[in-house]
């Protein structure tokens, strides 16, 4: 019961009290915005490229010649399929088209249309694909972003490639890529592996690189081995290695962020420890009183600490809700530039919704413990004002 | 540039430790004020200035135990997602035993809440006495936390900073499985004696609780705490990653496995810990309080349930041990 009182006695001096906490939840309010909504955005972003990386193939081989990479001969998937507990061996030709008078680029990929993907997702964007009709003339499949683009440079329903050799190559625009993966194929270009050649001038038997999978994923590092073993001037790229650069990169991101965010936090300690011992002195009187009917020091830090900790809560909670709608519903404009980089072609991406109770943990330690820590010694001071000269 | 110190993590972690470690070092100063000039006795000025500041310790060094132990939960998460960076680690094994110092670390941080617990413990009757009877002996208490708390921060530094991220380390199954055959249970124990050992511990602790032998419950606490972790490691792990050759503490930790570690070695230390402190006030202080003897053994219980639960589901489910 006598807990209820205390609880009740809180909640009116609270709101008795509102004018006093109103700037304190302000700012916090907009610091645990903008934290959570950068954290939510990062951790959107990389759950995407790490799911989209998920399917895709496991290994990438490419031709190395004085560290520079070469020409990969088709000869060599024979040779990689012999190995065992190899699948879906693919070559493929892979390249960024320069469109010189914009300054952009399109990143091209060759494929064999007639034969297995080993990227899940595009086997089954091919399952779609009127194969006949694809064929009848040269046709590609281009990214979202390579659609506005080419619209908007009067390409409506084709587009003329430039090749090595000098001569020109128009190719039909047969369907866009799915806007789901825009994070990843937003510039790309899907064409059959042929034509690619043709477009990048690459000799009969010829490819960029060659793709494939491993099932099982103990025998990795036996397969690099074996590679090894069978070409001297071999590069492997293994997706385990692209998914760590992946979160190096989110990682720095967010943490230059934090870093730079600290100073923030240090002037918001600053200015709460001053407010606080301000607001705080006009309370002497009122403490007072609550001395001298009989409360304890320790009543009154108890109380301090409480009402500190709703307007945590509160602030909290409304910061972190606030960040939410803003990235997950109106899809973060403007902050959503700086994650995705503008250089290339335009792109616009919808985040699927991550929210991690770890990266919610991370967020209320990162803000309250500040908090707590700099109301702390004025709440001290003024619970430890003796009755009798408070009331002077 | 080092990336570990730019996982959002460790900048969180880091810095709620020295925010946490310089209030710390505020209640150190004037603590050392209170152990020279305090005299209850005294009507001065100053030792009614002395018997405010008192509380101005007590509050800080409530915060911070306070944070601390939500903190270690957290640094144990931060150690799992390093996992990510660190070459080679699948889980916080690998991560931990990056350097030298991540097992001191870890194993200071569990001393200190041990022994911070205590500290609130006292705290509470020495103000509940009129005369403040333990101001001296918590405040020395406290100074020797204080230097442990030293030590932790610096390791804490050292720690993060000294983890690299080119070199591999060694995954859990490296470091707990049984390499070559040899037993790595601590005195020549095998499993049916270990798990002998864990279950006759538990009967132990809660017998002396009931019985008020205090001395018997706070080594049998201790004790139950190493087999515990043994038993956890080397028998009811096997069970909940459903894998006879998974030995790892920290795997548990993921979501992989319903983050059921956080429980498992929540209860386990907590439960060991009201046992603990059950006895000392027993012992020292004569207080008897059924509340704490009562949590210790609903922990410990749960604890014990929980384990032996991932064993009858597993042999419910499939019909063989593994």
């Amino acid at each position: 019961m006598r807990n209820n009182a205390f609880l009740h006695f809180l909640t009116l001096l609270l709101f008795k009290q509102k004018s006093k906490h109103i700037g304190a939840v302000l700012i916090s309010v907009i610091i645990i915005f903008l934290l959570s909504a950068v954290l939510f955005l990062s951790s959107s972003l990389q759950y995407s490229l790490l799911s989209a990386l998920q399917k895709q193939g496991d290994f990438v081989v490419t031709r190395i010649q004085a560290g520079k990479p070469a020409n990969t001969p088709v000869a060599w998937v024979d040779q990689i399929l012999g190995i065992n507990g190899v699948t879906h061996v693919a070559p493929r030709i892979y390249g960024r088209y320069f469109f010189a008078p914009r300054e952009n680029a399109f990143l091209v990929v060759g494929i064999d249309f007639f034969d297995e993907q080993n990227n899940q997702a595009l086997q089954r964007l091919l399952k779609d694909v009127d194969l006949k009709r694809f064929f009848s003339k040269d046709s590609m499949l281009v990214g979202e972003g390579v659609r506005k683009f080419l619209e908007a440079h009067y390409f409506k329903n084709d587009f003329t490639f430039k090749t090595p050799k000098g001569t020109f190559k128009k190719v039909n625009i047969y369907q866009t890529l799915p806007k789901q993966a825009n994070l990843i194929d937003n510039d790309m270009i899907i064409m059959p592996i042929e034509l690619a050649r043709e477009i990048f001038g690459l000799g009969e038997g010829e490819v960029t690189d060659i793709t494939f999978n491993v099932p099982n994923d103990a025998e990795w590092d036996n397969i690099i081995t074996k590679l090894h073993l069978l070409f001297y001037d071999v590069r492997v790229i293994e997706k385990r290695e692209v998914k760590k650069a992946y979160e190096n990169l989110y990682n720095y991101k967010g943490g230059l962020f934090l870093i730079l965010y600290l100073v923030t936090i240090v002037t918001f300690m600053l200015i709460l420890y001053q407010r606080y011992s301000m607001v705080y002195s006009t309370e002497r009187k009122e403490i007072g009183i609550l001395r001298a009917v009989g409360w304890s020091i320790k009543d009154i830090l108890k109380l301090k600490f409480y009402e500190n900790l709703v307007i945590v809560i509160i602030s909290f909670i409304i910061g972190v809700v606030l960040a939410y709608l803003y990235v997950f519903v109106l899809n973060a404009p403007l902050l959503s530039h700086i994650f995705l980089g503008g250089s290339n072609l335009a792109n616009h991406v919808t985040f699927v919704p991550v929210v991690k109770f770890g990266i919610l943990g991370s967020i209320f330690l990162f803000y309250a413990v500040p908090f707590l820590a700099a109301v702390l010694i004025p709440a001290w001071k003024v619970a430890v004002t003796p009755p009798k000269e408070a009331m002077l | 540039m080092n990336e570990i110190l730019l996982n959002n993590e460790v900048i969180v972690y880091l810095l709620s430790e020295t925010v946490l470690y310089l209030l710390l070092f505020v209640a150190f100063l004037v603590t050392v004020g209170l152990v020279k000039k305090w005299n209850f006795d005294a009507f001065t000025t100053e030792q009614f200035t002395l018997e405010n500041r008192s509380y101005l310790v007590m509050t800080i060094i409530f915060f911070g135990i306070v944070l601390k132990i939500i903190l270690l939960p957290y640094f144990v998460y931060t150690i799992d997602a390093l996992s990510d960076l660190v070459p080679g680690a699948m889980c916080g094994a690998g991560v931990i035993k990056a350097n030298a110092y991540g097992n001191p670390l870890l194993a200071l941080k569990i001393v200190i809440l041990f022994l911070s617990g205590l500290w609130l413990s006292i705290n509470s009757i020495d103000l509940k006495a009129k005369r403040y009877p333990y101001l001296k002996l918590k405040s020395w208490f406290f100074l020797f936390i204080f230097v442990l708390l030293s030590a932790e921060f610096l390791l804490d530094i050292l720690y993060f900073t000294h983890i690299e991220t080119t070199n591999p380390v060694s995954c859990c199954s490296v470091i707990f499985g049984q390499t070559g055959g040899a037993n790595s249970l601590p005195f020549g124990l095998d499993i049916p004696k270990l798990l002998m050992l864990f279950y006759l511990l538990f009967a132990l602790i809660v017998l002396s609780l009931f019985s008020n032998l205090s001395l018997v419950s706070v080594a049998s606490s201790i004790l139950f705490v190493v087999v515990g972790y043994y038993a956890v490691v080397y028998f009811f792990g096997t069970y909940i990653y459903e894998l006879p050759t998974h030995k790892c503490p920290f795997c548990m930790l993921q979501d992989h496995y319903h983050y059921v570690g956080y429980a498992v070695w929540g209860l386990l230390l907590l439960g060991t810990f009201f046992a603990i402190d059950y006895a000392v006030m027993n012992v020292f202080f004569h207080t008897v309080s059924q509340t704490l003897k009562r949590i210790a053994i609903v922990l410990l219980s749960m604890f014990v349930f929980l384990c032996s639960g991932y064993v009858a589901v597993y042999y419910f489910k499939n019909g063989v041990w593994l």
